[in-house]
């Protein structure tokens, strides 16, 4: 695996965890446990993202804050590049 | 709304092209227990959901779904990229190939193309969570029968 691919398993891991902590939340909304470690594994992902961001473009549109739009630059993520 | 993450839900990286396998896949695609028809059903019966949990949990599964439709696409066409004339006839692939080429249309394995007849939609929450269990239940043994190519 390349560099950016293992940086980019590492978001997808704690993004997945996250996701289905939320998933969990829809119908246990109180549930302040599963609040708590969706925190932990933001602390985790956030700093995993601006690495990746600031290395390989942006995940989202929004976060292309370079002055040409990076967003358009390949790879996209069905080439499997 | 919805915003774009550049990124699938998990990696999918396919070395070997292999349009025989696309073409058995492809069904999870635009097939009656694909992920377009899961993402569609729950995206169109989340509008009449009464109770505010099962709103959000048809909302966030529709969404998630459509994070599926694209890794399912996505081998679809890696499966199929760099195909040759000859791979292509040997693989059975020409008679999705005259009409699609190496596109990725949303049909299923047996050329069928996708159907809204596929979901159900009734406007009644327990009618359409009893269709919601019935078509996971597909998905499930459909998915069983995948692991057997």
């Amino acid at each position: 695996m390349t560099t950016r691919e293992i940086l980019l398993r590492k978001i997808s891991t704690y993004a997945f965890a996250i996701h289905e902590y939320r998933l969990y939340l829809d119908t246990h909304p109180k549930c302040e446990a599963t609040i708590a470690k969706i925190r932990d594994c933001e602390e985790k992902l956030n700093p995993l993202v601006e690495e990746y961001e600031r290395k390989y473009g942006p995940l989202k549109k929004s976060n292309d804050n370079s002055k040409k739009w990076t967003w358009v630059n390949d790879p996209w993520p069905w080439e499997g590049v | 709304m919805f915003v774009y993450e550049k990124r699938l839900q998990y990696p999918v990286k396919i070395k070997q092209t292999n349009p025989k396998l696309a073409q058995i896949i492809i069904s999870q695609y635009g097939g009656p227990d694909g992920e377009l028809a899961a993402s569609l059903r729950y995206l169109s019966q989340r509008f009449t959901m009464p109770i505010p949990e099962l709103k959000a949990t048809l909302n966030d599964i529709g969404v998630e779904e459509l994070g599926h439709l694209e890794m399912i696409g996505s081998i679809v066409y890696q499966l199929t990229k760099n195909l040759n004339e000859e791979q292509l006839k040997a693989a059975g692939f020409d008679a999705y190939f005259v009409d699609h080429t190496t596109g990725v249309y949303p049909s299923s394995a047996a050329g069928v193309p996708f159907n809204a007849a596929y979901i159900q939609v009734k406007g009644d929450p327990i009618t359409d969570l009893h269709e919601d269990m019935a078509a996971e239940e597909a998905i499930a043994k459909h998915n069983v029968f995948l692991r057997l190519i």
